[in-house]
């Protein structure tokens, strides 16, 4: 036998300052380019994210640039955006006609735009996978854009009909594809994670979800009672309902919620394998919930600004908790002869501006 | 000189397989051979062909890569002195400052966009090929009568018709043809429709105290029609948008919408003023004078100061006080034709009630 391998392979020892630096500067060239830096400076913060990152020893690299990333973006606004802001013009002098494919036409438009965006985040994911080297081999996402968002489109149907219960499989599933079609080299990971044991977490989330909505019928119905009978002022009883709903809801929905989220990353990590070593990760609800309120406080403050560093802590967090039972035999993956989309993630960073980083 | 020439252990993955093994690389005069540990050659790297790629902390080393290998990944451990015999690189400052300016062009590109959208859109518009527009017009206009109730005095409509063919005589010969809606509404307004529709609102033919006012208003919307005003700001609006989102990123709504919304604002104004000249242009022609239209203006700017009344007029041909001075400015030689006769006028008048007279 080898020596023993540390079961956590991963480390991110990238800095905050060095993060932060990037940002501001960013921020600056984004400022004087009326934003057009924004593809470059994307790409920097990328650079750093992965590059921080560490497995068995050896860094990985991101190898996207800014000019694929503005030339994605340039064809999507001339092949999907254009034609689609052409269409919903045409059917709204068709509403304001009266006529009633109107209606139809923009909902029909809605529908394709809905689609487009599911396709256009798993294009996104295509090129960065095909952007990501380790030890100078690519990785890589096969499957089809299209056939991923028909499946998240069952997944949204699904939702409303199973009153949400839908949730933890549909969630899954698109999770299994995902990784199920990514690639290191010539090789596939593959995905075997289940939503069966997330039932009993999902089902607390569900009933707090409904206790919430009673709470909140309660207090709307007594300070809308104590407003009628004047003991109190109507926008002070407002204010009171909202504050009290606010501080009920961190505790009756984002525990449960978080709880659940732990359970999801858990299983799911559970469920991966690559060439014979087997992935496992303990995210704890408190740890996760310190990341996403740590995040969500410095999204807000710093305008978004600082997003990147909120990525930074994501990147850390998963690097810490990811471990690999075994070593994936590495001499026998071999470079990946697919080298991606020319032009990278157009559709989503048109149809939904607000990017990760 | 020793020391660069001294054996130094290192890792070496040759960019085919993702498997890493320990090397020995030791540094000639011209490059670098890389041996495996039982002193096999694996492969030669070109000191032309070196590539700086990181330092490796942990073995106070570097990492070197090779522009005829470009997968192949080398780290050499104690070995910052190599940085000195690699290739001094200056591109990434060069890249750089390309970049920085790429993006102020690209800036100044988009401000040259924002400049010449007005001209770019009308050139557009009189490429719509007229039936087209016609078509669209009539749709809008089907709608408006489907909606709302038609006036449909005999005499009125006869009256009017006829001051529009004797104004549209100073229109280009393609766009003569216009077709007149009256719609019953308290509206203090007017439209004119793509292709050749107007649409007169009652509420301004009660506010107008002659023919010669009504005659005004005509002159500028038919001013509108012929030079495919409309079409043009449809054509702009989606223009507005493309760049809205190429700045923003944001094809959702909400910025490109508020951008929008302001272009949008500057760039009718324009189109107002345009019209307001030429219809004086067409009144002239037809013999009719602009006193009228004067005096109308006047009355619109008096009704501004007035809270309560319904003066959408204002909200499609803003800054009536302005636009009355400018006109008066250019005003022409006293009226030597009447728009209409005192019977015609009374008819127009009438136009709206339920039993013409």
């Amino acid at each position: 036998m080898s020596e023993p391998q540390s079961p956590r392979p991963f480390t991110q020892s990238g800095g905050t300052l060095a993060m932060i630096r990037v940002a501001l500067v960013n921020l600056g060239l984004s400022m004087v380019t009326l934003s057009l830096w924004r593809f470059w400076g994307r790409t920097r913060v990328r650079r750093l994210l992965w590059g921080g990152v560490s497995a068995w020893g050896d860094p990985v690299e991101y190898t996207g640039t800014g000019k694929e990333l503005f030339m994605g973006f340039l064809m999507v606004l001339v092949v999907i955006y254009l034609p689609l802001a052409l269409g919903f013009g045409w059917a709204q002098t068709l509403t304001a006609a009266g006529d009633p494919r109107g209606p139809l036409v923009i909902s029909l438009l809605y529908f394709v735009t809905i689609l487009l965006v599911a396709a256009g985040l798993y294009r996104a994911r295509r090129y960065q996978m095909s952007r990501t080297r380790w030890r100078g081999i690519r990785g890589g996402q096969t499957g089809s854009a299209l056939g991923y968002a028909a499946r998240s489109l069952l997944v949204w149907l699904l939702l409303p009909l199973s009153l949400g219960w839908a949730w933890p499989w549909g969630e899954m599933m698109l999770a299994r594809y995902r990784f199920n079609h990514t690639t290191f080299g010539d090789h596939p990971l593959s995905c075997d994670a289940h939503a069966g044991g997330l039932y009993g977490r999902f089902a607390l989330v569900w009933l707090s979800g409904l206790g919430f909505l009673l709470i909140a019928g309660f207090a709307v119905w007594v300070a809308a009672d104590a407003a009628s009978i004047g003991q109190m002022d109507e926008t002070v009883a407002t204010g009171l309902v909202v504050v009290i709903l606010l501080m009920v809801s961190v505790i009756v929905l984002a525990l449960p919620w978080a709880w659940y989220r732990a359970g999801f990353y858990r299983r799911l990590a559970g469920g991966l394998s690559f060439q014979g070593a087997r992935f496992a990760a303990d995210f704890r609800t408190a740890r996760l919930i310190r990341l996403v309120v740590g995040n969500m406080l410095i999204s807000l403050f710093s305008l978004g600004i600082l997003r990147p560093w909120a990525a930074l802590r994501t990147f850390r967090y998963a690097c810490s908790a990811i471990q690999v039972e075994g070593v994936p035999d590495f001499d026998a993956i071999h470079q990946n002869t697919e080298t991606g989309p020319k032009a990278g993630e157009g559709l989503i960073s048109v149809l939904d501006g607000a990017g990760e980083f | 000189m020793t020391e660069l020439r001294a054996d130094r252990p290192g890792r070496f993955s040759d960019g085919r397989s993702a498997g890493v093994r320990k090397v020995v690389v030791r540094v000639l005069a011209t490059g670098m051979e890389i041996r495996g540990i039982d002193g096999f050659l694996i492969a030669v790297w070109k000191t032309e062909d070196l590539r700086a790629d990181g330092d490796w902390p942990e073995m106070k080393g570097v990492r070197l890569r090779c522009a005829s290998e470009p997968d192949a990944r080398l780290a050499v451990e104690d070995a910052y002195f190599i940085k000195d015999a690699l290739p001094k690189v200056d591109e990434p400052r060069r890249r750089r400052i390309g970049l920085i300016l790429g993006a102020l062009l690209g800036a100044g590109v988009l401000a040259g966009l924002v400049l010449s959208l007005p001209m770019a859109s009308r050139l557009a518009a009189s490429l719509v090929p007229a039936g087209m527009e016609r078509d669209w017009g009539r749709n809008i206009a089907a709608g408006f009568e489907s909606q709302l109730r038609v006036c449909e005095g005999k005499a009125g409509r006869q009256a009017l018709e006829g001051l529009i063919a004797r104004l549209a005589e100073g229109l280009p010969a393609d766009r003569r043809s216009i077709t007149l809606h009256v719609i019953d509404r308290p509206d203090v307004n007017a439209l004119a429709l793509p292709g050749g529709d107007v649409i007169l609102f009652a509420g301004l033919i009660a506010k107008a105290d002659s023919p010669d006012e009504i005659a005004g208003v005509l002159g500028h919307e038919l001013t509108h029609i012929g030079r495919r005003h409309v079409s043009a700001a449809m054509i702009r609006g989606m223009g507005v948008g493309v760049i809205a989102t190429l700045i923003t990123g944001d094809a959702s709504g909400l910025v490109a919408s508020g951008i929008g919304a302001a272009l949008a604002g500057a760039y009718s104004r324009d189109d107002e003023a345009e019209a307001d000249r030429g219809g004086m242009d067409l009144l002239e022609r037809a013999g009719i004078g602009s006193d009228g239209m004067i005096t109308f203006f006047r009355r619109l700017e008096d009704m501004e100061g007035k809270p309560g009344m319904l003066t959408q007029w204002l909200g499609t041909h803003p800054e009536a006080g302005a636009r009355a001075a400018a006109i008066a400015a250019l005003r022409r030689p006293a009226p030597h034709l009447p728009s209409m006769d005192e019977s015609q006028w009374r008819s127009v008048k009438a136009i709206c009630s339920k039993s013409p007279p």
